[in-house]
């Protein structure tokens, strides 16, 4: 019973607060400092709910503020209905009967109250996210960045400028609760509102980059990315210029290296069918550089599967002597 | 002309009055000038009012626990409010003198 009453007058607390927005923020808090109290005292009377007590919220601010004196002096502004401004009104009145609803969730009257806890949360994040997009701006040494602010590779570098950016951001997050002009605030919204997005598209592209690692994270990445990533088939030619087939290649750990795609276009049909053959390459009708034993010699190369060339090839196709590393590889 | 208009005028002196002979909280003063025939006095007037007068340093609060129910904030004049209240009503009856007059001499009165 006393949730609800609280309800009630927190809600009707919150319309006449929103109807009293054109005030002054010092005079509005002044103004309303007691009416928590003063409804709860209303409420305890007999009969009804403070709507039905005292009219609608809008109504209840018109005579408070027609109380204080405040527009004494001068006719009330005529009311310009204003339909940016009503719709953001709307929101914010929506808005906040959520954040009062949302509160019990998570163990609050209000969920704006948690929110303001993660605040200092934010001002760190907010330093590391500037801190990135500096290094981004000034870094020009072709480096891929990493998640650390790197500025030409240096780590020394990365971490003198995400202390210096977080604690900058620290001191402007305890600061601007003075700022009472509008345009620095709407400066420091501006430039959040960037710094999420940038921290929206890293979180995007670090994410699609660890997935990826299976195929692209080979070193050899330029900043651009992976100067593999074109690659559909891989052939490898012996020192006589021949074709190897059924090759198949290792790293230095004995895994085995994935390039491309096993699909092969007939270019007959104009399809793409699964490939035949064990190994690289994997359409060895594509080959690139015609290979010099199919005129020289009748050394199997390019035309039958690695499996079942028995002769000059099969000493080029390296299939058990790379993997000597179980041993030492892991 | 309606009563609304002529009470935003004299809204501090009806409160003032109000609390002249014992200490009230707000929905019990927006009784005692309901039950006085002044109906269309509203809670919200008599909050603001009240504040106001707070502010102008003319009433002291207290807080009555109540076993049932929320506290209550009581207001009560001290000796400046006394002095306000006096001054304001001779203002007032010395208007409502005049305006008394004035409609008796023209004769609608």
């Amino acid at each position: 019973m006393i949730g609800t009453e609280q309800y009630e007058i927190t809600s009707y607390l919150y319309a006449v607060r929103a109807a009293l927005g054109d005030l002054p923020d010092a005079i509005r808090d002044e103004l309303l400092e007691d009416l928590p109290e003063h409804l709860a005292e209303v409420l305890a009377e007999a009969g009804g709910t403070l709507v039905e007590r005292l009219g609608p919220p809008e109504e209840y601010a018109a005579e408070l503020r027609a109380s204080i004196g405040f527009v004494g002096g001068f006719p009330d502004p005529p009311p310009t209905p204003v339909p940016l401004i009503e719709l953001r009104d709307a929101v914010l009145r929506r808005l906040r009967v959520l954040d009062v609803k949302a509160g019990p969730l998570f163990g609050y009257e209000r969920a704006s109250e948690f929110l303001i806890l993660l605040r200092p949360g934010w001002w760190v994040f907010r330093g590391y996210l500037v801190a990135m997009v500096v290094a981004w701006a000034l870094d020009d040494s072709g480096q891929p960045m990493g998640l650390l602010p790197r500025i030409g590779g240096s780590e020394v570098v990365a971490l003198l400028l995400l202390a210096g950016a977080v604690l900058g951001s620290i001191w402007l997050g305890r600061r601007s609760f003075t700022f009472t002009e509008r345009w620095p605030r709407w400066a420091l919204y501006a430039g959040s509102t960037v710094l999420v997005l940038v921290a929206i598209g890293g979180f995007a592209s670090a994410d699609s980059s660890s997935r990826d690692s299976n195929y692209s994270d080979v070193n050899y990445d330029s900043n651009s990315g992976n100067s593999f990533g074109g690659v559909q088939d891989v052939f490898v030619y012996d020192e006589q210029g021949r074709l190897v087939t059924g090759a198949r290649l290792f790293d230095q750990e004995g895994n085995a290296i994935q390039l491309g795609n096993p699909y092969c276009n007939d270019p007959s049909t104009g399809t793409d069918e699964r490939s035949q053959h064990m190994g690289y390459p994997y359409c060895p009708e594509s080959a690139p550089f015609a290979s010099s034993s199919l005129s020289a010699s009748a050394t199997p190369s390019d035309k039958r599967p690695a499996s079942a060339s028995p002769s000059a090839a099969v000493s080029a196709t390296p299939v058990p002597t790379p993997t000597p590393s179980p041993s030492t590889g892991r | 002309m309606d009563t609304t208009q002529l009470l935003k005028g004299v809204l501090d002196l009806a409160v003032l009055a109000a609390l002249r002979d014992e200490d009230g909280y707000g929905y019990d003063i927006l009784r005692r000038l309901r039950s006085a025939g002044l109906d269309e006095v509203g809670d919200a007037s008599v909050y603001g009012t009240l504040r106001r007068l707070f502010n102008g340093g003319l009433l002291n609060t207290y807080v009555v626990p109540s076993d049932e129910g929320p506290h209550r904030k009581y207001y009560a004049l001290n000796a400046a409010g006394r002095a306000e209240l006096q001054r304001s009503g001779k203002v007032w009856h010395d208007f409502a003198s005049t305006m008394g007059d004035l409609l008796r001499e023209r004769g609608t009165a």
